[in-house]
């Protein structure tokens, strides 16, 4: 398994390792993507089922973005770049 | 404004989805397609390297003092947005590793479209070129979009209200009458391969 490429100390042997801060991927709303082909792309992309998938696209609608995905900071970048290849207004950032 | 003699465009099969497009609107879209591959060539040589242009990775040395900067032209800055917006060194280092790979798979997917609508009738598109589809239509009406400045869910709705009436001068209708084409055969094409899904 990888790990978010975060400069830290390495730490000594008997200090207790913190477990990865997850990083996530975010959705934006944009005037242009149907609401039918984001629910698709959620379905499709992350193998979402069709609740879920319709809840993150109406979050993205009515909030102005959703988190659509969750993990370390590759998993993130290569979600944010699959979003971008589905024309899809995607970010990643490390949660807070 | 009328659709034409085409009631559906995109029809589900067993076979794979037929594609019900009149001639004439056929040979619009295999052109439009066509200037989407166009404009996203940025005129560096395709890759020879099947596996390096599948992965995305530059062919190029990379210097990693130079840090990419979005297209300046807002249509592609617009396909290849700025993926973080709290970091900009992250931003960089995301565009230098994605941004040529996305390119060619949008380049690709485009011409991949043209080719499979080109077909003799009946056209009939496998899961694979329906999905290509999906996502070139995608960028033609975010690259659509943004020259007729939609910013809003509402600059949108207005659209269709503005085109209705028949506001607008020439060239905008004519550009705001592909773009609702392209959002009605689109939103025809994600219900047909939904239907071939479930």
């Amino acid at each position: 398994m990888s790990v978010a490429p975060v400069e830290v100390e390495r730490p000594e042997a008997d200090e207790v390792v913190l477990p990865d801060v997850p990083w996530i991927t975010i959705v934006w709303n944009d005037p242009v993507n149907l609401m039918s082909y984001v629910t698709y792309v959620f379905q499709s992309y992350f193998g979402y089922p069709p609740t879920k998938a319709e809840r993150l696209m109406r979050q993205v609608h009515e909030e102005g973005r959703a988190v659509v995905s969750t993990g370390t900071r590759e998993e993130m970048e290569r979600d944010t770049e699959a979003m971008h290849e589905f024309g899809l207004w995607a970010t990643f950032r490390k949660d807070d | 404004m009328a659709r034409g003699l085409t009631s559906r465009p995109f029809k589900a099969k067993r076979s794979g989805i037929e594609v019900r497009l009149e001639p004439h609107e056929r040979t619009l879209l295999v052109h439009l397609l066509r200037q989407l591959d166009d404009l996203l060539d940025d005129g560096s040589p395709p890759s020879e390297d099947p596996l390096a242009e599948l992965l995305g990775m530059p062919d190029v040395a990379i210097d990693p003092d130079v840090r990419p900067q979005p297209p300046d032209d807002p249509a592609l800055a617009r396909l290849f947005p700025e993926a973080n917006r709290d970091d900009a060194e992250a931003a960089a280092e995301f565009r230098r590793f994605t941004e040529q790979g996305l390119r060619a798979r949008k380049r690709t997917g485009a011409r991949r479209s043209a080719e499979a609508l080109e077909g003799s009738e009946p056209v009939l598109l496998d899961d694979e070129q329906a999905a290509a589809l999906l996502k070139a239509l995608t960028d033609l009406r975010l690259v659509l979009g943004e020259r007729l400045g939609l910013q809003t869910d509402e600059d949108s709705e207005r659209l269709h209200t503005l085109l209705a009436v028949g506001a607008g001068d020439e060239s905008w209708t004519a550009a705001a009458a592909t773009y609702d084409m392209l959002t009605w055969w689109q939103e025809a094409l994600v219900g047909a391969v939904g239907s071939r899904r479930s």
